[in-house]
């Protein structure tokens, strides 16, 4: 008894001494967490995807291309001559993962940049974590917009800019009625409202608009719908798993490519594939990059990929050529910040401040210049529109005339406008971190 | 004689030594990654906690406790996020994405943030003990109940997935900044958090440990054991069966809320099957009949999927699933038998001390 | 909504509910004969799918005889698996559930290490790969082989357990085993057997959903959960699977035609959950000891 209550006494002891640390009751302050880079050390950044589970067909190819985007970099003298290292976690398709690893990266490995996500539902999760420490997420590919945060940069094209030229060109090549299926979330429900003004302007005019539950391989009703309206076109935003069987029941249905085609935003090459060519042969699909373009930067890309260690996978994609870009964007960001500040004082905040403007050019990017935009961070660039082949591969058609200007807020404009340091309403007023 | 592994005494000396244990983790920690990730692992130990305390002490599998835990999270979520809305910005960003003008009215009462912390536990309590009641009054139970669980599980995930304006969708609710009560900002990753959540976990172990050794206790692993029995006797099993339930699914919503409180983040995954899946599995493999035991299973189990995963990025799952394979063949009553055994082994070879073995109550309680 | 799209609706719904049913064949038999809640029910379709892709790609198999192939090395998995695991469990329900578990992650990630993660893709006879019309009526050929093919299996499983002596053997034992044991039935035979057809059941499941939709490591996931409950609404009895698919099927083609797949969905859940509250044994309950 009488050790208990020594040994009691102790632990209050201790206890009370920890109430009384300060470092322990105080909120850490917060620009203690930020980053930097340690002279001698390689440059640490986090590679946050799923390499297991439902999400790893997409997030294993960003995971390789961006590793070997980073080879490439360092071979060429890494960024002012420091090497990058990536930091690669696992996922696991799971967002309490995400969240987790999120964590695990910016605040245990001191990573100076996050690349990761595939889905907003992923990046939702993660942005909390990655303001509330004042980091950097690199959001590799195309999203809803309608957000405004200081501490995201964004490669893919948003919705304002993904459908903009693939509505007028199928109204104008197919006819004026359009069906749209969706899967049902937040993204397929953005992209339709934008690709509804479009569609107003091309003079079009919308039969139904369907969305299926995530995951689900079930379009039979949704093709009833679409028998009974008889649609010119489909404008599809059905993603994933989903996406390959509403491919293979269209054609299961009955129904004939030349006469009722799909318009995709998400069915690449990679989901062309998967599904086999048959069933996508015909369809089209908008994005900012396709294997098949023909320049050079492209060519040296899609060679020096598919014969690297990486390329294992044998195929290139919008997402993954995105993300590739994401890279470079980080490499002129961080040289830029450097320039401006010191490479002692570089955190990952002021990597962002100085990435507004950033240019790749067409010697670099394989979908030819794009640039970041000064005020909201997300990337300028032309949208083309492929169809695909008899052989699972893209025919380029159309390409964008000149870059397309990124506007997350552009069908909310009571909302205001997204500014570098934060959302502007229309009174005046600057919100930071809207999401 | 007996084993010291059912001495009342010692259980409460084992807890005292868990608690104590996990309690002075921060004065060694300073790594605020581990930190807050012990906090979240203290959340999973509270619902590990619930599912023994319905399943091993009231015979009631539920494989829909993710309906509690993420009506909790979402509650809190709710909170926190209308903490950040001022006057010039009433309703959340993602309302008027979705062209809602005016707060919708279940969100009014979550505006305060007292009002919000009494409803995120409050709704979930008051859903699990109308279903509860509804179910097993018309004696709906076993197996039957699980899958009743599992069916209403799916289908709260699927109308918050569907109902975009009013709950984020599949995107759900990021609070952009920390909960505030009063005037004092709770950082996820201070020591606070994690006392906070420690706190709590402590009063739900000390509540629920003292009620499965109550009376009340007592009827319900009776009724685990033979309700048909304990009915002839005149008791009222459904009542029972309602209240260890409806307990069961409040500690969740606590953990809920202060999962919210860590992470700022619900979606409808805090919904998905495999996580009220997860949450059976950590108390199986802990031990179902051991509070102390499932708390312990969901550390192991979570921190081995945090750190394996690492290490072994491509077999983690293989491991995962053999490992509760040959937990559930070998070990039915989990890790805890093997300390059972363990300890009787022990006791058997101690200077026997006849006091102690008989206040034991029952043989099948654990520790 | 004119009559054509309700007959449209309603014949979607017959395949709907063909497929509903198929998906849940194997667990019905399963659950209804040993009690086992076999949670990697839909990993043994996954596997179906596989065994599908690996026949028709490796050894150059036509489809056709790929559904039966399938059936046949899902079985012997389930063969395995009931020896090695299984029959050591039979008295402790919720154990099973447990177990299959474990085992249906160590499947998912074994197929996952051998084939990768990226999506396997299975190649039918271009007539599979159109539709059949009627008037306004249509649809798509390869629902009707599904139909076809379930149709087949019903039939079938009624010929074996109501027509067969092994068939009185598997009633008596789901009815009472120590009382059928004494009368010389080897019901751990039985056990085997059935848990080896469910799984073989299953295999069919997989090789017509590969084709449907995609053959992914975690494409079993999404039929676990449904299938369950087809099972249990339908009280365990083949006749029960059968009725519970029917009407959940038509009522998912007719409640999605009128609003949208997602809230179809949640109105089947909840009109489960109260049907339970009323009939917690089932639509068609077996006479047996289980209560």
């Amino acid at each position: 008894m009488d050790f208990t209550r020594r040994k009691l006494l102790k632990t209050t002891l201790a206890a009370s001494a920890a109430f009384s640390a300060p470092h322990l009751w105080l909120p850490a302050s917060k620009e203690a967490w930020g980053a930097t880079v340690k002279k001698g050390e390689p440059i640490k950044v986090g590679l946050l995807f799923s390499l297991t589970g439902a999400l790893a067909v997409p997030e294993e190819d960003s995971t390789l291309v961006l590793q070997y985007a980073f080879d490439e970099i360092n071979k060429n003298g890494g960024i002012n001559g420091v090497p990058v290292e990536p930091v690669i976690v696992d996922a696991k398709s799971d967002f309490n993962v995400y969240t987790e690893k999120a964590k695990e990266l910016i605040i245990r490995d001191k990573v100076i940049a996050l690349f990761g996500c595939y889905t907003s539902a992923s990046r939702k999760a993660i942005l909390p974590t990655v303001m509330q420490r004042n980091h950097l997420l690199y959001y590799p590919t195309c999203y809803e917009g309608a957000e405004c945060t200081q501490n995201a940069i964004c490669t893919g094209p948003l919705a304002n800019q993904h459908s903009k030229d693939l509505i007028p060109f199928m109204v104008k090549n197919f006819g004026k009625k359009v069906f749209f299926v969706g899967s049902n979330y937040v993204w397929p429900k953005e992209s339709n409202k934008n690709a509804k003004i479009w569609l107003e302007e091309a003079g079009g005019e919308l039969l139904g608009e369907e969305y299926v539950p995530l995951g689900s391989s079930e379009f039979g009703p949704v093709f009833n719908k679409i028998r009974d309206t008889q649609p010119d076109f489909i404008f599809s935003t059905v993603v994933g798993a989903s996406d390959i069987a509403f491919h293979k029941q269209f054609k299961q249905e009955g129904f004939k490519v030349d006469k009722m085609p799909i318009a995709s935003l998400t069915t690449g090459e990679i989901e062309t594939r998967a599904m086999g060519p048959e069933f996508g042969a015909g369809h089209f699909l908008s994005a900012p990059y396709f294997q098949s373009l023909d320049n050079p930067t492209n060519h040296k890309f899609v060679e020096g990929f598919l014969s690297s260690k990486y390329g294992k996978n044998g195929v290139t994609h919008y997402n993954m050529e995105e993300t590739y870009l994401s890279a470079y964007v980080f490499k002129y960001g961080f040289e830029k910040a450097v320039a401006a500040v010191g490479v002692e004082n570089v955190t990952p905040r002021i990597i962002r401040d100085h990435s507004g403007g950033v240019r790749v050019e067409d010697n670099v990017s394989p979908e030819g210049l794009v640039w970041i935009d000064e005020d909201n961070f997300n990337t300028w660039l032309k949208p083309k529109i492929g169809q695909c082949q008899g052989d699972g591969t893209f025919k380029v058609l159309k390409a964008s005339e000149g870059q397309v200007q990124p506007l997350p807020f552009s069908i909310y404009p009571d909302s205001g406008t997204c500014t570098k340091d934060g959302l502007k309403a229309p009174d005046g007023k600057i919100r930071t971190n809207v999401i | 004689m007996g084993n010291i592994y059912h001495d009342k005494k010692l259980q409460w000396l084992a807890y005292a030594v868990f608690f104590a244990a996990i309690g002075i983790v921060p004065l060694f920690v300073g790594d605020a990654f581990l930190l807050n990730q012990l906090a979240t692992y203290g959340i999973y130990a509270m619902l590990a906690l619930s599912i023994s305390l319905c399943w091993g002490f009231g015979g009631i599998l539920n494989l829909g406790q993710g309906i509690s835990f993420g009506l909790g999270a979402y509650g809190m979520a709710m909170t926190m996020q209308m903490q950040t809305q001022t006057d010039s910005n009433p309703i959340p960003p993602f309302m008027l994405n979705n062209s809602l003008e005016h707060l919708p009215w279940f969100w009014e009462p979550f505006s305060s943030t007292a009002g919000g912390l009494i409803f995120a536990v409050a709704v979930p309590t008051f859903f699990c003990a109308v279903f509860g009641s509804i179910m097993f009054r018309a004696r709906v139970s076993g197996v039957f109940f699980t899958i009743m669980t599992l069916a209403m599980l799916s289908a709260f995930y699927t109308i918050i997935l569907d109902q975009q304006a009013y709950t984020g969708g599949a995107n759900g609710l990021t609070p952009p900044a920390s909960l505030q009560i009063g005037s004092f900002e709770i950082d996820p990753y201070s020591a606070t958090a994690y006392w906070i959540v420690f706190a709590l976990l402590c009063v739900a172990t000390v509540l629920a440990k003292l009620l499965t050794q109550s009376s009340f206790g007592l009827v319900t692993q009776a009724i685990r054991d033979d309700a048909e029995r304990v009915r002839f006797l005149g008791y009222n099993v459904a009542g029972y069966e309602t209240a260890i339930y409806t307990i069961s699914g409040m500690i969740a919503a606590i953990a809920g809320c202060c999962w919210v409180m860590l992470v700022q983040y619900v979606s409808p995954a805090q919904l998905d099957v495999s996580l009220s899946l997860s949450m059976v599995i950590w108390a199986a493999i802990g031990g179902r009949n051991s509070l102390l035991w499932a708390m312990i299973g969901a550390f192991l189990i979570q921190g081995g999927q945090s750190y394996l995963g690492d290490q072994f990025l491509s077999t983690w799952l293989l491991l995962l699933g053999g490992f509760f394979i040959v937990v559930v063949r070998f070990l039915p009553n989990g890790l805890a038998s093997l300390a059972e055994a363990g300890l009787g082994w022990l006791s058997a070879r101690l200077p026997s001390k006849s006091g102690r073995a008989i206040e034991s109550v029952t043989a099948e309680e654990g520790a | 909504m004119d009559l054509g799209t309700l007959a449209n609706a309603l014949i979607l719904g017959v395949s709907i509910a063909s497929i509903w049913l198929v998906a849940a064949l194997g667990l019905t038999v399963i659950y209804g004969t040993a009690g086992v809640i076999n949670m990697a029910h839909g990993e043994l379709i996954m596997l179906g799918a596989y065994s599908t892709y690996m026949l028709q790609v490796y050894l150059g198999v036509p489809y056709l005889i790929c559904i039966p192939a399938s059936f046949v090395i899902v079985a012997l998995v389930g063969l395995l698996l009931e020896r090695g695991l299984i029959r050591y469990l039979y008295n402790r329900p919720l154990d099973t559930l447990l177990a299959t578990c474990g085992v249906s992650l160590v499947l998912m990630q074994s197929v996952r290490l051998i084939f990768g993660s990226d999506p396997k893709y299975i190649s039918v006879p271009e007539i599979f790969s159109s539709n059949i019309a009627l008037g306004s009526v249509s649809i798509s050929t390869f629902r009707v082989i599904i139909l076809a093919v379930t149709a087949l299996l019903v039939f079938g499983l009624w010929f074996l357990f109501y027509k067969t002596r092994f068939g009185v053997q598997v009633r008596a034992v789901m009815q009472n085993k120590e009382m059928a044991a004494s009368f010389g039935i080897n019901a751990g035979r039985v056990y085997m057997l059935t848990f080896s057809l469910g799984a073989g059941l299953a295999g069919v499941a997989g090789s017509l959903f590969g084709v449907l939709a995609i053959v992914l490591p975690t494409m079993g996931a999404s039929y676990v959960v449904q299938s369950f409950l087809m099972v249990v609404v339908g009280g365990g009895s083949l006749a029960g699977s059968v009725a519970a698919s029917a009407a959940t099927g038509e009522m998912q083609s007719v409640l999605a035609s009128f609003t949208n797949a997602t809230l179809a969905r949640f109105i089947i859940f909840v009109l489960i959950v109260v049907f339970l509250r009323f009939r917690p044994q089932g639509l068609f309950a077996q006479g047996g000891v289980r209560r």
